[in-house]
């Protein structure tokens, strides 16, 4: 294999535009040689779609708000892709990440470390 | 669950799979194998789509005349693909892809496939497999392919071999900010299109073009045409434009000699990583090291090594290895 | 940090080394002769008024709302009674950023979130609900309208209101926010007007106030979502005046009103206060004497009721920490006592739970308790500029204001502060500071307890998030359904085709943006005409 960069789906699910948390990963993840597709704030079709036409091999999200609307985006990516892997990021309070989780999504709350979050994002691909 | 092959994703993106023709175009970014497998396979099947290359500076708005463009193109053409090339990091080989956060909310549904491509090292404007990519998607019946280039502010002129028409995005103020690349982009365009036309400076930068113009002799008028893509200004005379240069240059047989520009282009390229994979075989082989190292002593000449390096690429695939 | 070490480089947050002790030598030349002005007189870095908290507390003025208006309305009094000595109206920021009713599919594909971040507020009807008995005369009201495009229907359908129940426009005490470091850099929306038609929503909203609203502070400058997107404090100075620069740039151009009373409606400032408690309060310092620099060098205006600044200040919500979160309060505290030793007119604390969710009623309270504390208990109101005249204080006060002009002179070569948001150039910078920021965290270079030491596997004070109501989203629909069926529709029509009209005008927009409030036009009608009359803004997005 050649030129295997791994390719990552980053998307904010609410409409609240706080961009703080997102770049700052995307950018770690650039540096540790992922492509990153980013979409902003993007709606389940809009995932959905960018998932499959960008065959991306880790979808990250962003959350902002309620915790439904974001699983409703996640139970409509793995009823699409099953296989595809997907871990979340921001203000996610603990009763929101147990849902998460149940659901196999990897949480990664404010504070966490960028190098956790790059290590999960080689182990989710395969790329190490 | 087990890959499908190549040829499986081939005929099932063929046949309308998305995710399939989604999967096959990563699979050919990743493995130049396959890539030449997918050409092949695709060798005998004839060109057909309208590749339209938008290329210009960075922050030109490109991706936003993309957007706005996007309801006309789809009127017209009844599905509208676009590749969006963008840089890879030369440290990391990473790369942040953001053309589609621009171009999504087109509420067009299935009628619209949106690709981001890194450039993965190449110069020029596009990514290795942009080619592959328009052959592939031309294959799958989208009609029209729109081509966004890196925007990186060199000369791209790439995207001229690639695209049935190619239109060079400016804004006020280009004659002054982008001196060195003018002769390069005015050579590319088919129209050009003076972006952000609501801030200051849109008359002179169409008289500088004009004057740039003025130089070349195109096979058909290059028309400038002024946008505000943001408030969706002019967009639509734009596509007017961009269709009526397509059937002008369909009559001339244009886009006919395009096509198999672009086919002989990707038969060159072929040809050309095939030569240099033997190339670099033999100069990596202990037996072309040897020979080189003979004919630096003066045991053989430059003439023997040059008929040996031939006859070696000729039958490399025959040796054992 | 620096315990063991007496060698190793030190620096605030804006990169300014600092030594491990001043003497009057270090105060730099230029700042000498300020030092000893009494506060109240220019440069007025040493405060607003000589006699500063003792005869005028700083307000109590804490961020609220979710949910349904009458869960907003709820809310609010009970701030009010909590202590609270102003109030601010929170708007739903799914639907209120973006101009959308909540029929919209944006809004729909994400119902629950709907009330999550203010209460949702489509007609005046709404604003009618949430403004109920609520001290809208004697009381600073903060009317919301925190992103540009939002903020002309936000303080039309306050001020309407306040109208229909009979209160004189002239004498309503209040603001708006309007906040474009919010708008154009921190928080950045799906779908918003470009900078130059913000550039006039806000012009035509401090022309209007000055003509009808004259105790109005028309729009906010401030730097909070400038500085919690990464820049620093030096830098967050240095846009904050390029962005008052703006606004005072365009009104000139306008020639309509008197540039004095422009200077005067922009004096009203708000920044961050962070956690380095001591940089803070010389930002505060700075930030007063930059502003009748600013007046007097640019302007000629030197008349002390104009460019003596006044400052609402908020703590950082991006310090508050996820992991061990009653941590907060003590951050809270510290970050509340730098902007009061900074001299600041009002301030709001963020809620302990602010990386968990919008704050829950016990955090809103331990925010104004904080206050209170700091206010009746400490001493701290007893003696204005209580930090006057140290040698550091002075020195960084001095220094600051040094690096924040070399800020702003750097975006004004970028062309001017729009140009800067237009081109993505603030928001590189922004993000190249954020990076760093976290980097530090991450190598333990910046300690950060209960995230990167001092960290417990199992916390047995775990708070979860708040999460409002869940009938929000329902009642607007069926309360959106019902003003559309109820409302006299031709006035509706009418006036709605008035205001694009005017939008396409160079006419000043409240006027007509008042008509149609109370002619019952709704926000998703007013933003689909902002979207076909100015388009969306090409956010910079980097890559």
């Amino acid at each position: 294999m050649e030129n295997s960069q791994n390719r990552i789906l980053m998307a904010k699910t609410g409409l609240d535009g706080h961009w703080r948390g997102p770049t700052i990963v995307a950018r770690a993840l650039r540096d540790a040689g992922f492509e990153v597709i980013m979409i902003g704030m993007a709606n389940t079709d809009d995932i959905v779609t960018a998932a499959v036409d960008e065959d991306v091999d880790l979808v990250g999200l962003n959350i902002g708000g309620h915790i439904d609307v974001a699983i409703r985006s996640i139970k409509r990516v793995q009823e699409v892709r099953p296989s595809l892997p997907i871990f979340a990021g921001g203000t996610i309070p603990p009763h929101a990440a147990k849902q998460l989780q149940a659901l196999g999504v990897e949480v990664y709350p404010p504070g966490s470390q960028l190098a956790d979050i790059v290590d999960a994002a080689e182990r989710l691909t395969g790329t190490k | 669950m087990s890959e499908p092959t190549t040829q499986a994703l081939l005929t099932s993106a063929m046949a309308g799979n998305r995710s399939h023709l989604a999967r096959l175009l990563s699979q050919i970014e990743r493995n130049s194998k396959v890539e030449t497998q997918v050409r092949l396979a695709l060798a005998g099947i004839p060109a057909t789509s309208v590749v339209i290359g938008l290329t210009g500076p960075p922050g030109a708005g490109k991706s936003t005349l993309i957007s706005a463009l996007l309801t006309h193109a789809t009127a017209s053409f009844n599905k509208t693909a676009v590749l969006a090339v963008d840089p890879s990091s030369p440290f990391s080989r990473g790369a942040l892809l953001g053309d589609r956060v621009r171009m999504q909310s087109h509420g067009l549904g299935d009628r619209v496939f949106i690709r981001s491509m890194a450039s993965r090292g190449e110069t020029g404007g596009l990514a290795r497999t942009t080619a592959t990519a328009i052959q592939v998607l031309d294959a799958c019946d989208w009609p029209l392919i729109v081509l966004e280039t890196l925007g990186i502010g060199q000369v791209e002129l790439d995207v001229m071999d690639l695209a049935s028409m190619v239109a060079v995005v400016l804004n006020p103020g280009w004659g002054d900010t982008f001196q060195a690349n003018k002769a390069g982009l005015t050579e590319a365009g088919d129209v050009f299109v003076i972006n952000k036309a609501d801030k200051d400076g849109v008359e002179q930068t169409r008289a500088d073009l004009q004057d740039s113009l003025s130089l070349l002799k195109p096979p058909l008028p290059i028309n400038i045409f002024e946008t505000v893509a943001v408030k969706h200004q002019g967009v639509e005379a734009l596509w007017r434009g961009i269709e009526a240069y397509l059937k002008e240059a369909q009559k001339l047989g244009l886009l006919e000699q395009k096509r198999l520009s672009r086919r002989r282009r990707l038969l060159m390229r072929i040809l050309q990583r095939d030569f240099d994979v033997r190339m670099h075989a033999y100069l990596t082989s202990e037996y072309g090291d040897n020979q080189i190292l003979g004919a630096l002593a003066g045991s053989l000449s430059i003439e023997a090594l040059r008929a040996d390096l031939f006859e070696y690429i000729a039958n490399v695939d025959k040796r054992p290895r | 940090m620096t315990k063991n070490s007496t060698d190793k480089l030190v620096t605030s947050t804006s990169g300014i080394e600092l030594k491990s002790y001043y003497t009057a030598a270090d105060i730099p030349e230029q700042h000498k002769p300020h030092v000893d002005v009494a506060p109240g007189e220019a440069p007025f870095h040493r405060g607003f008024h000589a006699s500063g908290y003792r005869s005028k507390p700083w307000r109590i003025f804490q961020l609220s709302g979710f949910g349904k208006p009458e869960d907003e309305n709820e809310r609010i009094k009970f701030l009010l009674k909590s202590g609270e000595t102003g109030f601010i109206m929170e708007h739903d920021r799914n639907t209120a950023d973006h101009c959308y009713n909540v029929n919209h599919p944006e809004v729909v594909a994400r119902c629950e979130d709907v009330g999550l971040t203010g209460a949702v507020m489509q007609s005046i009807r709404d604003t009618a609900i949430c403004m109920d008995g609520l001290p809208v005369d004697t009381s600073f009201g903060h009317a919301g309208g925190a992103v540009v495009q939002h903020a002309p229907f936000a303080l039309a359908a306050y001020w309407t209101v306040a109208k229909q129940r009979g209160f004189d426009l002239s004498s309503l005490k209040g603001t708006g926010q309007s906040d474009f470091n919010l708008t154009y850099l921190g928080c950045v929306t799906k779908e918003q007007i470009p900078t130059d038609a913000g550039l006039r929503f806000n012009a035509d909203i401090i022309e209007f106030c000055a003509e009808f609203l004259p105790r109005w502070v028309p729009v906010s400058i401030a730097g909070y979502n400038a500085a919690d997107t990464g820049l620093t404090p030096d830098q967050e100075l240095g846009v904050l005046f390029a962005n008052a620069v703006e606004y005072l740039d365009e009104i000139k151009r306008r020639g309509k009103m008197s540039l004095i009373q422009a200077a005067q409606g922009c004096g009203g400032v708000s920044f961050r206060a962070s956690i380095h408690i001591i940089e803070e309060a010389c930002k505060m310092r700075a930030a007063r004497l930059m502003w009748s620099q600013l007046l007097r060098e640019r302007y000629d205006i030197s008349d002390p009721k104009v460019s003596n600044l006044r400052i609402h200040c908020v703590t950082a919500g991006s310090k508050m920490t996820y992991q061990q979160p009653f941590n907060n309060i003590v951050r809270g505290t510290a970050m509340a006592l730098g902007a009061i030793l900074g001299g600041v007119q009002s301030l709001g604390v963020s809620g302990y739970d602010e990386a968990l969710s919008i704050p829950s009623e016990h955090a809103h309270q331990m925010s104004i308790r904080i206050q209170q504390v700091l206010q009746e208990e400490t001493g701290i109101a007893d003696v204005t500029d209580p930090l006057g005249g140290s040698f550091y204080v002075e020195t960084l006060t001095a220094k600051l204001i040094e690096k924040a002009w070399t800020f702003f002179e750097s975006i004004q070569k970028q062309g001017g502060y729009l140009a800067a948001l237009d081109s993505g150039w603030l928001h590189a910078q922004a993000g190249e500071n954020q990076y760093q920021e976290f980097m530090k965290t991450e190598s333990g270079d910046q300690k950060i307890i209960g995230v990167n030491c001092f960290r417990d596997d199992e916390s047995p004070f775990e708070v979860d998030g708040f999460m409002g109501t869940d009938d929000a989203f329902d009642v607007a629909t069926e309360r959106l359904n019902d003003v559309l069926r109820t409302r006299h529709e031709m006035g509706a029509a009418r006036a709605l085709k008035q205001l694009e009209a005017d939008c396409r005008s160079d006419k000043n927009i409240m006027p007509v943006m008042m008509d149609a409030l109370a002619a019952e036009v709704t926000l998703g009608e007013i933003g689909d005409v902002y979207r076909d009359v100015f388009g969306n803004w090409n956010t910079p997005i980097q890559t």
